[in-house]
């Protein structure tokens, strides 16, 4: 597959500049809002037309897209949603009068990849993948194809969700959000359906030099199915595809997210992992959305390059230390299923 | 309404209705152009100004192009406001 | 292949529209808008109560959307000649695209972003995935399954993606093409860019002022050479290349970086030079800036520009379905040997001078392009060749 070399993020917690992934920060009501930074490389008259989406989008990729790279990849479900609320009120309140176009060409999913083309005049490949759970799983395929057809180029590759008022309450109202107050780890302790919205953006620089890299993405695979058996099968083939007998698992981390009701898929799954491999989760730092594959990507780069993962991120207490191969489990809402194999570069 | 009682406003509204960052209404300049240099707005703000004119003035321009012959500064959306308000 | 369009139900239907010249731009009968009689629109002809009755699509949340899709998708499965094993294998791919999702059901959206009441039966409808996500239950298919949305160009990457898969081993088979239907949101939101026209839309003419929306569906199915051996093929895909202009959110700038460059890379993937290409099925919306960029980007690449045509003034443009639509416009062409006019044209544009066909006519043709242009500056350019 290929390297990540720079990698940036925008999240609930201090992971874009100064970064703290010890002491976290607590959802608000039922939502992990984003850490905004000051956004200082956004010229203001360009700032002041976007939403959260494109902001934090933006915002991450900023240094990257500065490098030139050959093209620009981006996985988001609901990218600019709140843009799209905003223009719909429009519709309803002005009865289809005369409306401002701001708000409907931001709202647009590849607002994000056009803007960041559009400020640094980057005229590569330019796309986004919106495919839900796997919007950014695709993105990744993308960029790998990318890189087997064009081997020295360099490629933006990231995923970006907001939690917009859209969203948001179309998610409460299909009962995916908990009632119960979350200030945590207890995200997982809950045994209710339901599970805490998140939000964020996480950018990557993608090539295939290994020199200097920050990681690899070793493998990745991803699957339509509701059925915890298959799962588990598929699990068993993807590690024994992607390690040979010397090579260990050290860390299983996983998207559990505290809705009961998708908790078979991740048990299925640590059923049948060696018990010498640790076992972390990241939801109750990241929230759950369509695109959080990305933030749990970089925070696994994070602890490749760091060599350190801290306490709350353990499912069950561990003393690990050395990492070099983390293998993402994530699914969305259950139906949208995928294995990330990240490495020690 | 008075006229500078009326660009005070406008000034206001422009502001707020296009998310002007770190603007000050009271800022701006009666003589500013809008467009390309001054304030540096661009062709989807025009629309929006003409939005503004209507939905604040009831005053209807139904031509993006002829918008950009009112909308040159301050003074002349005034005058044009001035000329054609009906709310 | 599978279509439904303004211009018909089916590829028969639609090639037999083409060859004659016609429109199915006009007032609105099914899509209620305030506009639906002052402007014109590319109307599938079927309601939205008829189309679920037709494809037995009685499940709940099936949007408009989705059921252009089910049709197109499942006139394409049907040609194709797919065994049920060689459908739900896991090297089977579904790539689609849209824009609109279930954003066409206005009412429905608002209720339940804004209020706390019970939630309609499309709460997971909205979002452009939830389409792709029905077909693929729907059908059972188990390989990758993604959806595309970079507004106008989005089928025709996804068709390019999809080709890409099968080249580098990670499907065998994709299934390819996109969709939307009319929607208040995008109507308002082009109107309030101003660029809809009130008349039917004059592609590449002197005084065209707008272009019309439309909506519908379109699939293709996508097999590697070594086996298609028995069965029938409509043409090869030989070039594609996606590039973006990077100019200004919803117009391109006046050189046509992205088109050229698009059109350029497609050459480079297809091994051609530009004055191999036979046809040109343009984008061509029929408004002031696309046309003028588009004819500009032409001439910069062509010298003197191939046959050329557009055929939105037939369908309306249909966003998200366009780059698929037209996919199966150019492969008919290639197919059958014949030039389908660009419909409503009358002067060229004076600062560029090209004219497009305007006459049906039989035509040997061994190379085809196609392009769609799309907001945010995203350029797509498809090659198909003569099988």
């Amino acid at each position: 597959m290929f390297y990540f070399h720079d990698i940036s993020c925008i999240s609930p917690q201090k992971t874009f500049s100064a970064i703290d992934i010890k002491n976290i920060n607590p959802p608000q009501g039922d939502k992990l809002l984003v850490v905004e930074p000051s956004y200082e490389g956004i010229p203001l008259s360009i700032l002041r037309r976007m939403g959260k989406a494109v902001r934090i989008g933006v915002g991450a990729a900023l240094k990257i897209a500065k490098q030139n790279p050959d093209g620009i990849i981006i996985g988001t479900a609901n990218g600019g949603m709140e843009d799209c609320i905003k223009f719909l009120n429009q519709i309803i309140e002005y009865n289809e009068g005369m409306l401002t176009p701001t708000n409907f060409v931001q709202s647009t999913t590849n607002a994000v990849a056009a803007q960041i083309g559009l400020m640094n005049a980057n005229k590569g490949y330019n796309c986004t993948h919106v495919h839900r759970g796997l919007a950014f799983e695709n993105a990744m395929l993308d960029v790998d194809m990318l890189l087997k057809e064009n081997p020295s180029y360099n490629y933006l590759l990231g995923g970006v969700d907001e939690i917009s008022a859209y969203n948001y309450n179309i998610e409460l109202l299909g009962d995916w959000y908990k009632k119960e107050k979350i200030t945590g780890t207890d995200l997982y302790e809950q045994h209710s359906i339901g599970t805490i919205a998140g939000e964020g953006a996480a950018m990557f620089l993608a090539n295939n030099i290994e020199a200097g890299a920050t990681a690899k993405l070793q493998a990745l695979t991803m699957f339509h199915s509701d059925n915890e058996k298959l799962i588990a099968a598929e699990l068993e083939k993807f590690v024994a595809e992607n390690f040979n007998e010397e090579e260990k698992l050290d860390l299983f981390f996983s998207g559990e997210n505290g809705d009961s009701r998708l908790q078979k898929y991740y048990d299925a799954c640590e059923n049948i992992i060696s018990n010498e491999t640790a076992i972390a989760h990241f939801k109750h730092v990241t929230g759950e959305y369509a695109s959080v594959s990305s933030v749990a990507v970089w925070l696994a780069c994070y602890i490749l390059q760091e060599q350190t993962l801290p306490k709350h991120f353990f499912k069950y207490p561990s003393e690990k230390k050395d990492f070099r191969k983390i293998l993402i489990y994530n699914n969305y809402k259950g139906a949208q299923h995928s294995f990330i194999l990240v490495s020690k570069a | 309404m008075e006229r500078e009682a009326l660009k005070a406003q406008l000034k206001k509204q422009i502001v707020e209705f296009l998310n002007l960052m770190q603007v000050k209404p009271e800022d701006i300049k009666d003589d500013e152009p809008l467009f390309g240099e001054g304030l540096g707005l661009d062709s989807i703000d025009s629309i929006e100004l003409i939005v503004l004119l209507n939905r604040e003035y009831g005053i209807d321009i139904k031509d993006p192009k002829e918008g950009r012959k009112v909308l040159i500064d301050v003074n002349t959306m005034v005058d044009y406001i001035e000329a054609h308000r009906t709310k | 292949m599978g279509i439904i369009s303004a211009v018909g139900n089916s590829v028969e239907a639609n090639r037999s529209s083409l060859m004659q010249g016609k429109s199915g731009v006009a007032k609105a009968e099914f899509l209620s808008t305030k506009y639906s009689s002052s402007l014109l629109f590319g109307e599938v002809k079927i309601s939205t109560q008829d189309l679920k009755e037709k494809l037995k699509a009685h499940e709940k949340g099936v949007t408009r959307t989705s059921l252009l899709a089910l049709h197109a998708l499942g006139e394409a499965i049907n040609d194709s000649k797919l065994t049920a094993s060689e459908l739900n294998s896991f090297d089977t791919a579904l790539i689609g695209a849209d824009t609109v999702g279930g954003m066409c059901l206005t009412d429905e959206l608002y209720h339940d972003a804004n209020t706390n009441e019970q939630g309609s039966e499309y709460l997971s409808s909205y979002d452009c995935g939830s389409v792709n996500m029905y077909l693929q239950s729907r059908y059972t298919i188990n390989g990758i399954i993604n959806t595309i949305n970079t507004a106008c160009s989005s089928s025709a990457n996804s068709i390019m993606y999809g080709a890409r898969l099968i080249h580098h081993g990670l499907a065998r088979r994709a299934i390819v093409g996109g969709c939307d239907s009319l929607a208040k949101f995008t109507i308002n939101g082009f109107n309030s860019l101003h660029i809809l026209s009130d008349e039917l839309c004059r592609p590449f003419d002197e005084n065209r002022k707008g272009l019309n929306l439309g909506e519908g569906a379109a699939f293709l199915v996508l097999e590697r050479e070594e086996d298609v051996a028995n069965k029938h093929v409509y043409a090869e895909l030989t070039g594609y290349c996606n590039s973006n202009d990077a100019f200004h959110p919803s117009s391109l700038s006046e050189n046509g970086d992205g088109p050229y460059l698009a059109m350029k890379g497609a050459l480079q993937i297809a091994d051609l030079s530009a004055e191999k290409i036979d046809f040109v099925n343009a984008h061509g919306t029929g408004t002031e800036n696309n046309d003028e960029v588009e004819s500009k980007a032409m001439v910069r690449l062509f010298g003197k520009p191939p046959l050329f045509a557009s055929s939105k003034a037939s369908t309306g443009h249909t966003l998200g379905a366009a780059g698929a639509i037209e996919a199966v416009f150019s492969i008919l062409s290639l197919a059958n040997g014949e030039v389908y006019p660009g419909i409503n044209f009358s002067n060229r544009i004076p600062t560029v001078g090209l004219t497009p066909v305007v006459n049906y006519s039989k035509k040997k043709l061994r190379h085809v392009m196609s392009n769609s242009f799309g907001f945010g500056g995203n350029c797509s350019s498809l090659i198909f060749s003569k099988a």
